[in-house]
């Protein structure tokens, strides 16, 4: 009896056993295209991300995650494309100094912008957006007690309604970002009728729970877990969206993502890294859509002042103050050897702050590699190594420096953005090191490099030699970036990010003269100041890093960008399988 | 024994005061600060930073921070627009009278996110811990009584196994195994999901098991292969000792001598470890959460912990440690009542 249950269970082991492995591996079999299939059943969609959006309100923390919500329920005046031109959502046209939307007042440096609004957008409850409703965010936005704070506010004196469906933004200066004030990736309209001021803009509760203007009804969301949403019956955009259901679910862990791509449990896989992208592009049911543009720059801050202090003047750096030692720093690093064995090949060379559209016509060399010239030009500064010793000395160099101090620095970079980076930081190590620059290696979190000083960021206090990270300006112009890291008033701690402590009045002047909405002007004093950027070294930019999303190819019309989230034209995808 | 409770509870309150001051001063001394992931660029604009310090607390010495942590701050005028004016008391009550605050991340309560996360916890950790503990007796007890058998070989091999391997490696393997290999025979679609509490709207019990599967499972092996070595070697040091040799020699049957003598005295030390990790059903598990995309503590915390979220971090922290606490003196008391030989006074 016992054997014969024995060889029973061993039976059904094999059977279960040879079924299972049958299938183990197994290519799940595509679909017919969308050409020969009829119209697809299922329009239902996954969306995965590792964690959950803190709201639907990007202004508050921007993850990246609570915009890839808010562009699926709210629509903002304006959105920026792929390409970085601005497109109306709620305005009906885009206000131009050519329509008489902008008036400026060339003599006191001030301006107002009339938007006319849609009149066919309504909120899903059936009350049309208004003009009211942008009043009401305005207000909510720079309510002192409960408010926050979006780029560009500052210029506005106030916004005034004409009628319901036009106002009138009052500035007091020439806003050169005027067209994204209230859109671009970070700012909606919020339903003034739904939202309680009384709760505040960054806590109220609509901000979790919000009346849908945009393509989608926010339905259920379970911490943690997942959120999902239904087709908005009163989208203004007649037929649009195509999909019936959208669940984002949660998802930490980046592999089991990709795997869920693979499986066909995952339609959208919000930002994936170069790995993972280049994995991805192997899969048969798997697309990737990579942004024509890049955004984010990897790059090497270099302290101008000396570790630990930040007044280059007073106390400048040993080393870094001296432009030839930068020089030489940036003619040793082969970014393109980083680029390619590193970051797969994604990225893309940088060598200028004004590398993106429409200011990208500066006509700056790229910086030769050059390892020979890098060490003549250290020997020349007065750094040597007479001992041969493999790190060069201050002999006659022209910092301050004390005879024989060494050529040693800290290197830090922050651990967030894994292994590429960490092996960028070893392997630029080593391209220094064969010029005689010994850095000495340490990585941290990034809320420890970008803490404020009070938080005892690294970074503001000035606690740093070299810094290697990735950043970039969100949007189309570059003023706020380039001001916030390069101008003379946000050299004082916790007022900026100029971390080199680097100073240039000819630079900080020309950043006042591009104030302006002369295009042409704006595009002469950037190159002015591309140039003197290019000559003073005072930042290395190295290469782009990727910004991607990995779709499924039951879906068309995903559209990856670096000026907004994956989610900006939800409302324009297709389910075509 | 009553005294005995009450002077335990007593120096519990005086505990957590003390924990309270060195968690707040850790937490914040620590280094980085919150304003650094809120905003668009990796930096945090200036403006926007001095709206967030003065909403979040931030821009107040620290001891005055303590002071609103423990305390609130509705029986103090506060500047809540920046002007420099006092504007009235403020809103906060302090965790002395049960307000946590709001989460810097997400400005919702502390206790809203915790109340959220917290049952995910409980209901994944206790199925796990009863799972390995209904799992790792009987097996404990095998490999005792069969000691250098095959079974108690096995045993001790994948003992070892499961204390050795890191869960974040098994839940990854598991899911590799039976999310990306195997596959269901009859749809073609993967055996076992890969995370998350269920597929479906709504509850559905055999969708819930099934997504409980790997990540109890992972959970399990790390507590079965703990509890069982420990309740072998137990087993194994009271079964030579006299008094159960006089049982044997009384004629009492073996199993008797087994599970009522030798068990009994041999579990002893095995429930206090039990009510020792007690804390854990409540606390979560980091790694499980995170890879099994479980939306429990161990997660919840972990975020706060990157975010340098203090009132939510803070919040977890003291839970956390008032549930140690309170799990020592259960420990304590249960060596007690099983042991007639503890007598606390």
């Amino acid at each position: 009896m016992f054997n014969k249950t024995r060889s029973l269970f061993f039976l059904i082991s094999v059977i279960i056993g040879s079924l299972l492995f049958n299938a183990c591996g197994a290519k799940t079999t595509p679909p017919a295209s969308s050409e020969t299939s009829a119209t697809p059943k299922n329009k239902n969609i996954t969306l995965v991300i590792p964690e959950d959006p803190p709201s639907f309100n990007a202004v508050i923390a921007y993850t990246g995650y609570d915009a890839l919500a808010m562009k699926m329920v709210l629509l903002g005046m304006t959105g920026i494309d792929p390409d970085g031109n601005v497109y109306p959502e709620l305005a009906a046209e885009l206000p131009t100094l050519e329509n008489g939307g902008v008036v400026q007042d060339e003599t006191v440096k001030t301006m107002t912008v009339t938007w006319k609004m849609r009149k066919d957008i309504q909120w899903a409850d059936g009350k049309p957006v208004t003009a009211d409703d942008v009043i009401f965010t305005y207000k909510a936005i720079t309510d002192p007690n409960t408010g926050n704070w979006i780029p560009g506010i500052d210029s506005v004196d106030s916004v005034d309604k004409i009628d319901d469906y036009t106002f009138k933004v009052s500035y007091n200066t020439i806003s050169t970002s005027y067209l994204t004030l209230f859109g671009g990736e970070q700012v909606a309209i919020w339903p003034a009728h739904y939202c309680d001021a009384a709760q505040g803009f960054s806590a109220w509760d609509c901000g979790r729970k919000p009346l849908s203007d945009g393509p989608f009804v926010l339905d259920e969301w379970l911490q943690g877990d997942h959120l999902t949403f239904t087709k908005n019956m009163n989208y203004y955009q007649k037929g649009k969206p195509d999909i019936d259901k959208v669940t984002v679910k949660i998802v930490p862990d980046a592999t089991v993502r990709k795997q869920m791509m693979i499986n066909g449990d995952a339609d959208i896989n919000m930002w994936t890294n170069e790995t993972i992208t280049a994995d991805l592009q192997k899969e048969t049911n798997v697309k990737v859509s990579i942004s024509p543009n890049e955004r984010f720059v990897m790059r090497l801050f270099l302290n101008t002042a000396a570790k630990g202090t930040t007044d280059a003047q007073a106390t400048p750096h040993p080393i870094l103050s001296d432009v030839n030692v930068r020089q030489a720093i940036r003619m040793a690093i082969d970014a393109d050897t980083i680029s390619k064995q590193i970051f797969l090949g994604f990225s893309k060379p940088v060598w200028t702050e004004f590398f993106r559209p429409p200011y990208n016509q500066c006509n700056i060399a790229r910086p030769k590699l050059d390892v020979e010239a890098a060490k003549a030009l250290l020997e020349q500064a007065g750094w040597t190594d007479p001992n041969n010793t493999g790190t060069r000395e201050c002999h006659g160099c022209k910092t301050g420096a004390p005879e024989g101090y060494k050529m040693e620095m800290q290197f830090i970079t922050y651990k967030e953005y894994g292994e590429p980076i960490l092996l960028t930081q070893q392997l630029i190590a080593e391209e220094l090191a064969k010029i005689g620059i010994k850095l000495d290696l340490t990585t941290v979190e990034g809320s420890v490099l970008w803490a404020d000083s009070s938080g005892g960021g690294i970074e503001q206090t000035g606690n740093f030699d070299i810094d290697l990270w990735d950043d970039g300006y969100a949007g189309t112009d570059p003023a706020d970036f380039i001001s916030q890291y390069y101008s003379e008033a946000s050299i004082t701690p916790d007022n900026g990010w100029n971390i080199a402590r680097w100073d240039n009045a000819d630079f900080n002047n020309l950043l006042a003269d591009s104030s302006t909405l002369d295009t042409t002007k704006r595009q002469a004093d950037f190159c002015q100041m591309a140039q003197i950027l290019d000559k003073e070294v005072p930042m290395i930019l190295l290469f782009t890093t990727i910004d991607a999303d990995a779709y499924s190819t039951r879906l068309e019309g995903v559209q990856s960008t670096v000026n907004d989230v994956v989610t900006w034209n939800i409302a324009d995808w297709k389910v075509v399988k | 024994m009553l005294t005995y409770i009450l002077r335990r509870l007593f120096q519990t309150v005086g505990l957590l005061f003390l924990l309270s001051i060195l968690l707040f001063g850790m937490v914040n001394l620590a280094p980085g600060g919150p304003l650094a992931g809120q905003g668009q660029s990796r930096h945090i604009a200036p403006e926007k930073a001095a709206i967030l310090k003065r909403q979040f607390g931030l821009d107040k010495p620290l001891p005055v921070q303590y002071v609103i942590w423990l305390a609130g701050n509705d029986w103090m005028q506060v500047d809540t627009n920046g002007d420099g004016a006092p504007d009235g008391p403020g809103t906060r009550k302090g965790i002395l009278r049960g307000d946590f605050g709001f989460s810097f991340r997400t400005r919702q309560p502390v206790l809203k996110e915790i109340n959220l996360r917290l049952p995910n916890t409980i209901y994944l950790m206790s199925i796990t811990f009863v799972l390995a503990l209904a799992l790792a007796i009987p097996i404990g007890i095998l490999s005792a009584t069969r000691q250098y058998s095959i079974f108690d070989i096995v045993a001790t091999t994948f003992s070892f196994a499961g204390q050795a391997l890191p869960e974040f490696w098994l839940g990854l393997i598991m899911i590799l195994i039976f999310y990306a290999w195997l596959k269901n025979p009859i749809t073609g679609a993967p055996l076992l999901p890969a995370g998350g509490m269920s597929s479906a709207d709504g509850f559905v019990l055999s969708d819930r098991i099934i997504h409980l599967i790997l990540p109890v499972t992972t959970g399990a092996l790390g507590w079965i292969a703990w509890y069982s070595r420990f309740l072998r070697s137990s087993i194994l040091e009271i079964l030579p000792l006299d008094y159960l040799r006089t049982a044997r020699a009384k004629g009492v049957p073996k199993n008797q001598v087994l599970y009522r003598h030798a068990l009994s005295n041999a579990l002893i030390p095995l429930v206090t470890l039990i009510a020792l990790d007690l804390p854990y059903i409540f606390m979560g598990a980091v790694f499980i959460e995170t890879i099994f995309a479980w939306p429990g503590m161990g997660r919840l915390y972990y975020q706060a912990a990157i975010d340098r979220d203090y009132p939510l971090l803070l919040a977890v922290l003291i839970i956390g440690a008032a549930f140690i606490i309170l799990s020592n003196l259960i420990a304590d008391i249960l060596y007690a009542y099983l042991d007639p030989r503890v007598r606390y006074e």
